[in-house]
């Protein structure tokens, strides 16, 4: 030990004996219920070589140098803009695909000049048509219904001229069936005569969290990372503007896991998808830049939620130059839209306007670990499906506030070489590798998911956290704790019209059944039976890749279903585990 | 006579909500709370649901439903279970539900709604209370 270190562990003791222990003593206290941290609690620590500078490596102080919205740019809410960007607009989709394009025109005409970033509804995203007795009661909610490329087409009415989808930017949540969307988009811009190089896009494609949240899925792990593996290469070689993935574990916290497991089973992901790449020959650096992340869970500890994220992009640059021999430090970038936040399980149904505080203090989490102040979800998250346009307003103002008033963002990574930031971040990362390597040893993460580990730790962990809500271990304000008689249920009307029709979600069946029906009487269905074999015999051959075949496919007006069904005779199905 | 049977509680996912997070607490916490427990897993159609409930012979349907498709499900599933002379069966829901939508689920029949921040200690007591009151017929007599 150095002498400065010595002479600050002799200090320390003197501090703990002459002011902790009264202090403790008066308040009848047998552990200090506070942490004070010093430079003990980092000895070695070398600035370069954890931290860094922002955009440089290991990027752990930020994945870029700045912002651009930083850059005196005002933010328009969730989605930071500048001149200088092209980009999806916010997330949304409803209804059938009439309903979804008009709402995208009234955007339009108030102003918004950003592409869609298309919520898609259930049925779609499992692989069935609108009029399959699986998607009852299901069209149209959760998201827009896409059963063909006619409704793609329809959808895309919106996007013309100025807004052509050469100059736009889209945004597809969809997993499962990504590779079918992809598809579409591919044969919209040949019909539209726009060379596909020209296509911006990031599909979420992600299929393997989705067997670890939110459940997603189709076909069983093997197959899809064979989907997943045809989008690597087929994005490399033809949609160089397109991401390939949109990486998230998000989905995962939500489902219960905890800190440490989102940040492990979201890289271990990763790196899995990087290896199928590496294994279908293309070169690490050829495509890893093209990777990127939608979002990481968050929770209302803010402190380790900035330490995550900091460790976060340490461990996924450390990964690509590591392990994978990555060169470019493009190729290192956990390039992501949102960083730490409060995550949706954290907000209450409970007095739900406690949520705008709860979501402040998330948006000053984002701001110091990297990212724009977001304060998200709104508030009314919790009370059910589609947010309140008040809600939008107080959460884009509550990000303005914190930009503007409270100059949150004039440093980046303010933590930086905090001694207390800097050991929890590096805590935080050796937790992640520790269970990132125990996934290896189980043979990776196709392997950890098909034996159910994965799930299985996830939900385990849900449930300790109930037992500690429960039993008032962990405490959540209006939940289980200050829930008194004098407390007050304090509410705010919601009535400003949402932009979404009720009636229209409503009607979205029995539109699409008939659209559908439509579509299908029109093709030519003898050449849909001839793309659907092609693409059962490609599927059949493990090297093939099914993209060009599902374009041919969607060009047919074959359905989502149709592809869907066909591959799932060849693949199978997934079937959970038993919990 | 042996033991008292135990109340047997089936957890359903309706429909296409990948969702489970609920619906595995409520599952463990039930059974940790003495029931026995069945899970479907994802993506039910209502007809397996009620023909799960049937063959298992339980006591209680627990619906969890968070996609927004809760009023059409619910309804499928307790007209499948009327039609099979199953309508006895206590129906149970948890999800994101409106007070409107409670209100009109609970006209179809269903006897309690369980939105987020409900602790399992309630819902348990909830299934219990109702057994013993007598209002969950298709379990009383049925000590083996």
């Amino acid at each position: 030990m150095s002498d400065d270190l010595k002479a600050i562990a002799e200090t320390k003791k003197e501090w703990e004996e002459r002011s902790v222990a009264p202090a403790m003593k008066r308040f009848k206290l047998a552990e200090n219920p506070t942490r004070f941290y010093t430079p003990l609690d980092l000895p070695d620590f070398d600035f370069l070589e954890k931290v860094g500078f922002p955009g440089q490596y290991p990027f752990t102080a930020g994945t870029y140098a700045f912002l651009p919205y930083q850059a005196g740019l005002k933010g328009t809410g969730f989605i930071p803009q500048s001149p200088e960007l092209v980009r999806a607009g916010r997330y949304s989709g409803y209804g059938a695909p009439e309903d979804y394009r008009d709402y995208q025109k009234q955007m339009y005409s108030l102003g918004a000049r950003t592409g869609p970033n298309i919520a898609f509804d259930l049925p779609t995203q499992l692989g069935y048509d609108s009029d399959s007795p699986m998607a009852e009661g299901e069209v149209g909610r959760t998201g827009v219904a896409v059963s063909s490329l006619r409704d793609f087409e329809v959808i895309y009415e919106a996007f013309t001229g100025e807004m052509n989808i050469d100059r736009i930017a889209s945004n597809f949540t969809i997993n499962a069936p990504a590779n079918m969307i992809i598809a579409m988009y591919v044969a919209l811009a040949e019909k539209r005569g726009i060379p596909i190089e020209k296509l911006r896009a990031t599909p979420q494609n992600d299929i393997l969290k989705e067997f670890v949240g939110r459940g997603a899925y189709i076909f069983p792990p093997q197959p899809s990372m064979r989907m997943m593996r045809d989008s690597i290469v087929f994005i490399t070689r033809h949609l160089p503007n397109l991401n390939i993935t949109s990486i998230g574990g998000y989905h995962m916290r939500e489902a219960g896991a905890t800190r440490e497991q989102d940040l492990a089973f979201s890289m271990v992901i990763g790196a899995a998808y990087l290896q199928e790449g590496v294994n279908a020959g293309l070169e690490i650096d050829s495509f890893a830049p093209r990777f990127s992340f939608n979002v990481f869970g968050g929770s209302m500890e803010f402190y380790k939620e900035i330490a995550f994220q900091r460790a976060a992009r340490r461990m996924w640059a450390r990964i690509l130059k590591e392990r994978f021999g990555a060169r470019e430090p493009r190729s290192m970038l956990l390039r992501q839209a949102h960083t730490a936040h409060i995550g949706c399980s954290a907000t209450t149904l409970q007095r739900p306007l406690n949520n705008l505080v709860r979501t402040a203090v998330g948006g000053m989490a984002s701001a110091m670990s990297g990212g724009a102040p977001e304060s998200w979800p709104p508030y009314d998250e919790p009370l059910g499906l589609g947010w309140s346009l008040e809600a939008i307003q107080l959460a884009e103002d509550a990000q303005r506030i914190l930009q503007h008033e409270a100059k949150i963002c004039e440093v980046m990574d303010p933590f930086a070489g905090s001694y207390f930031m800097e050991s929890l971040t590096d805590q935080m990362e050796e937790v992640g590798w520790t269970e990132f390597e125990k996934i290896q040893t189980m043979g990776g993460v196709v392997a950890a998911i098909e034996s159910g580990y994965m799930q299985q730790e996830v939900a385990k962990s849900a449930y300790e956290r109930q037992k500690r809500i429960e039993n008032g271990e962990d405490l959540v304000v209006g939940v289980n704790c200050f829930t008194g008689e004098h407390e007050l249920e304090v509410t705010t009307a919601r009535l400003v019209p949402h932009p979404y029709d009720p009636e229209k979600v409503e009607l979205a069946e029995s539109k699409q059944m008939a659209n559908l029906k439509e579509v299908k009487r029109a093709r030519d269905n003898r050449s849909v039976t001839q793309v659907l074999k092609d693409l059962e015999a490609a599927a059949k051959k493990e090297t093939e890749n099914l993209i060009p075949k599902l374009i041919e496919c969607v060009k047919a007006y074959t359905t989502i279903q149709e592809m869907c069904d066909v591959l799932r005779g060849v693949f199978g199905k997934y079937e959970e585990t038993n919990i | 006579m042996g033991q008292e049977r135990k109340i047997r509680v089936l957890i359903a996912k309706p429909g296409l909500d990948g969702h489970s997070r609920g619906a595995k607490v409520v599952a463990y916490g039930l059974r940790d709370a003495g029931f026995e427990v069945i899970y479907t897993g994802l993506h039910q159609v209502p007809l397996q649901i009620v023909n799960t409930a049937i063959q298992e012979d339980v006591d209680v349907i627990g619906l969890s439903i968070l996609s927004g498709a809760h009023l059409t499900l619910t309804q499928r599933i307790i007209q499948g279970l009327q039609e099979k002379g199953a309508g006895d069966k206590m129906v149970i829901v948890g999800g994101v539900i409106s007070p409107d939508d409670t209100l009109k689920l609970k006209g179809m029949g269903v006897a309690e709604v369980f939105t987020s921040g409900t602790s399992i200690r309630q819902i348990s007591q909830f299934i219990k209370d109702k057994v013993r009151t007598g209002a969950l017929a298709s379990f009383e007599g049925k000590g083996d």
